[in-house]
């Protein structure tokens, strides 16, 4: 009993409509990598945000190093060596490095011995320290919005690191790294548990637990299912576990029977705000019933091109055709209802309006349309009936049903809510942007079969990814871009996912 | 004591009624909050509460002037209520579609300025001037507000930038005019018009009293609720919550986003317009130059009181206006500084900023409830949550 680091008992926590967390009990050994396991909405960052604080349970207590101890917020984890880095990052965007690492035990100094004044000199130099010991690169004088996720990521690792921590949460830090990153980061965790420190670890990739996970809690709608050794287990059980039925990992894709062109981009330039091109003279066709993928490490213009393609951003040249109709000029609703959907990379800043109910959010493509709304005047009941449809249909899970708030829901949920959406539009083309970024694999496995039944339909899908297995696994033709380029374009018949990763890194030629 | 308290939480984690019994419950606590401030200072706090109902007509006073009567000051307290209303209202159609237009007293005082040049000194028909009054306050106040939203979405100013400048401008722009060609060689503030166009029907004799009726409550309460029910019911309404909720998204969404900025400071605008003549050419019948009207700002903490929605908007105009009027006679027959109505209103909004709290605290008991009852109930529950720890061990090993 004694060589557990963390205890928690029976912890149970409800949210309106919703137990998050069922009587819940987890036990985690000092210096060991603890995985949690479970499918979106299962409760895994409701569970840990009781340990690092930030809700206090309904019912259960927490044991910390054998200690009985009651938080009332993250200070007071803090101050018991507990760290945590969120699933959605919490930095102040306009504030350097070093200054965010620090905030809140600021080193303090006196000038002419009185006036107080905060000493960032010293915090840089501490921090360039830290980043060296645990080989997580940073430069304390960047600012926040300049840099790029992995690197904030960074920071947010450092800044548990500088509070001392030596109980490590990570809620879903891989969801928003490339390949490589990845691989970087479980080695530094590796580190970590080896110079003593206590990992608890959540993921939805299995793989990840295999690598580098020592036992493995699985959570199924709230209420803890096993906690298993995880060198015992093989990867189909867990998923089987976790989801509660057979999963298959690899969707079952028919040979392409590609359609007459739905879109052609010619020439397309996009200038970001300094004027710097970030897509550069690209061109590329999809037919109907032909799945695009666009492969590239992120930033390399994936987003940018689009941004352009649906009107959120102008580009600077070049013409966008739909269904050979020129739809350049259109605006964003225009372009819409010539039949254009899409699936954004930022789904809580720009797919949804987390403030509003579920209901409204699944009928943002439709309410100002008949039968939804008549002479300007919504007509609620049809939205209601209609929402409540793709609910079912896609299997959305939501504490209060139609009327949940969608700021109270797991973000896989919330992922799952737009793609009913868009898909429901029926479109000529959609474009889906990282759709699986932080699903479950049930999830994920079901969004495959989605989009490779509208390729069946005959829609054409632009596919945005920074997964290669994704890529690999759906794709009909793959385009890697480089630096805002189309290194290669070809049929993904003729390409390995070594081939491709290598374009990734701007290789170029054979 | 526990039962009663166990009492209040079932009504107020109740779904159903929640949007009335909250605020009530803040309003009771604000009350007995200022009760105590009262007994500190050695006055009666009931008797204080009775003069501020008294002062605005909701109870008899023990004398009454020549000609007045309760009647008299009710009648006057709804002259000022009607204003205060299509203020706070102004701010919330601002305030859902994202934006916090402070210059509904600038808006207030244009409105009022040029619907007195224009109409109050001609000798029109009533019944064309006082229509034209009423568009005329809203076109002005429209305007401005339409101006404030396209340096939004043309430059990205921030409307409170540019409102609080526009508020001096036009104070001071006014000023200018009223001093130079319309101030009144007495009281060196203008004097607006003849009774055709004044909003307010002054000295009716009801029931043997004086009274004067104002036409604005009847735009006010009709104005709310059409507000309720664009915001409500129609497409547009649904549009500009989600521009307040999210501009981005509303992009995304294919909402012109651009257009509902204007049109949405428009509205508000007109609102606080109407406002403006509601103020000046039915409650006050003067311009004092140079000075911008507390009221709109007071607005702005009216509308926050009602939980910025409309119907709320009029009770809290409702009960904010109570403790402004009745401040004077209150302060004559308590002797308690009329101020103490600014600090009422701080902690009535204090209270009612707290309100997600009360119910949040209300849920969380009711949920402790629902657990001990569980387990007494059912015992064997009881024994699982006690062998609980066992079982889990068994997982791990198993
Ligand atoms: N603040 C909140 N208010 C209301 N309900 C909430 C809140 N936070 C979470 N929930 C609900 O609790 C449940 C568990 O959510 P949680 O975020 O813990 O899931 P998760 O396992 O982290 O899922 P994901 O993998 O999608 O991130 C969900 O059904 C969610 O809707
Ligand atoms: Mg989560």
């Amino acid at each position: 009993m004694e060589d557990y680091i963390v205890e928690m008992r029976n912890i149970t926590k409800r949210f309106p409509g919703i137990v998050a967390n069922d009587d819940v009990t987890i036990q985690v050994k000092r210096s060991e990598v603890f995985a949690l396991l479970g499918e979106n909405g299962a409760g895994k960052s409701t569970l840990m945000s009781i340990l690092f604080g930030l809700y206090e349970p309904d019912k259960g207590e927490i044991y910390i190093r054998g200690n009985k101890v009651r938080f009332r917020s993250s200070n007071d984890a803090t101050a018991h060596n507990i760290g945590m880095v969120h699933q959605h990052f919490k930095l102040v965007d306009n504030y350097t490095v070093a200054e965010n690492i620090v905030l809140g035990i600021e080193p303090m100094n006196r000038a002419l011995g009185i006036l107080p004044y905060v000493d960032i000199k010293t915090a840089n130099r501490e921090i360039s320290l830290l980043s060296q010991k645990y080989g997580l690169e940073v430069n304390p004088t960047d600012k926040i919005e300049d840099l790029p996720v992995s690197v904030r990521q960074r920071v947010e690792i450092l800044k548990m690191l500088y509070r001392e921590a030596d109980i490590l949460i990570f809620d879903e830090p891989t969801a928003v790294l490339t390949p490589q990153e990845i691989e970087f980061l479980l080695k530094i965790i590796d580190e970590m548990r080896k110079s003593g420190k206590t990992i608890i670890l959540i993921t939805h990739k299995i793989e990840e637990i295999k690598k580098i996970a020592d036992r493995c809690a699985i959570l199924h709608r709230g209420k803890l299912v096993a906690v298993l050794d995880v060198e015992s287990t093989s990867s189909q059980d867990m998923a089987n576990m976790m989801v509660g039925r057979m999963v298959e990992f690899a969707a079952v894709k028919q040979p392409p029977r590609y359609r007459e062109t739905v879109l052609e981009v010619e020439h397309l330039s996009v200038r970001n705000a300094n004027k710097f091109e970030v897509v550069k003279d690209v061109s590329f066709k999809i037919r109907g019933g032909e799945i695009f993928a666009i492969a590239g490490v992120a930033g390399n213009g994936q987003g940018e091109i689009a941004d352009a393609i649906t009107g959120m951003i102008q580009p600077h040249s070049g013409t966008i055709k739909l269904c050979g109709k020129d739809i350049s000029g259109l605006s964003i609703r225009q372009r819409v209802e010539a039949g254009l959907s899409y699936i954004p990379e930022d789904r809580q800043g720009t797919g949804l309006f987390l403030d509003f109910n579920l209901d409204q959010n699944l009928c943002l493509r439709k309410y100002y349309k008949k039968p939804f709304a008549n002479q300007h005047i919504l007509n609620f009941s049809e939205l209601e009936s209609y929402a409540g449809i793709l609910i079912d249909k896609y299997d959305i899970r939501s504490a209060q049903g139609i009327k949940t708030s969608l700021r109270s829901m797991s973000g896989g949920n919330q992922q799952k809510a737009i793609i009913a959406r868009e898909i429901e539009e029926h479109a000529k083309l959609i474009i889906f942007v990282q759709p699986t970024r932080g699903l479950d694999i049930g999830a994920i496995e079901y969004i495959h079969k989605q989009i490779l039944a509208e390729r069946e339909k005959g829609v054409a899908i632009l596919l945005i990814s920074l997964e290669l297995d994704e890529i690999m696994n759906l794709a009909d033709t793959i385009g890697v871009l480089y630096n805002g380029e189309f290194l290669k374009i070809a049929d993904a018949s003729t390409m390995t996912s070594h081939d491709v990763g290598r374009y990734m890194m701007g290789v170029k030629g054979q | 004591m526990k039962k009663v308290i166990n009492k209040l939480a079932s009504i107020l984690d109740d779904k159903r009624w929640d949007s009335v019994s909250i605020p009530i419950l803040s309003i009771l606590l604000s009350f007995i909050c200022i009760s105590i401030i009262l007994l500190v200072m050695g006055k009666d706090p009931l008797l204080a509460f009775k003069s501020f109902l008294q002062g605005s007509g909701f109870w008899p006073k023990e004398k009454y002037g020549g000609g007045n009567g309760m009647l008299t000051d009710l009648f006057s307290f709804l002259n000022i209520l009607a204003p205060m209303i299509l203020a706070a209202l102004g701010f919330v159609v601002g305030f859902k579609a994202g934006f916090f237009n402070i210059g509904i007293s600038g808006q207030m005082l244009s409105a009022g300025f040029l619907a007195a040049v224009i109409v109050g000194y001609s000798d029109l028909n009533a019944v064309i001037a006082k229509p034209l009054v009423i568009i005329i306050g809203a076109l002005a106040g429209g305007l401005l507000g339409a101006f404030v939203g396209f340096l939004k979405h043309k430059f990205n100013i921030h409307e409170v930038v540019s409102t609080i400048m526009i508020n001096y401008i036009i104070s001071y722009l006014t000023g200018f005019f009223i001093n130079g060609y319309y101030s009144d060689a007495i009281t060196r503030s203008m004097k607006i018009s003849g009774a055709n166009a004044r909003l307010t029907w002054t000295n009716v004799q009801i029931a043997g009293v004086k009274c004067n009726i104002p036409l604005g409550i009847v735009l006010a309460i009709a104005a709310a609720f059409v507000v309720k029910f664009i915001f409500d019911k129609t497409v547009f309404g649904f549009e500009l919550k989600a521009v307040g909720s999210n501009m981005r998204c509303a992009r995304y969404t294919g909402i012109n986003v651009g257009r509902h900025i204007v049109i949405s400071l428009t509205i508000s605008g007109a609102l606080a317009g109407l406002a403006g003549v509601t103020y000046y050419c039915g409650y006050l019948n003067t311009i004092v130059p140079r000075t911008l009207s507390s009221l709109g700002y007071d607005a702005i903490a009216v509308a926050l009181l009602g939980n910025s929605s409309p119907i709320g908007a009029i009770f809290a105009s409702f009960l904010i206006t109570i403790f402004q009027t009745g401040s004077n006679y209150m302060s004559s027959t308590v002797g308690v500084a009329k101020e103490i109505a600014s600090l009422i209103t701080g902690i009535l909004l204090l209270f009612s900023a707290c309100g997600g709290y009360f119910r949040y605290l209300a849920h969380r008991r009711m949920q402790r409830i629902q657990d001990e009852w569980d387990i007494k109930d059912n015992p064997l529950r009881k024994i699982i949550a006690d062998n609980s720890d066992e079982r889990k061990e068994e997982h791990i090993h198993g």
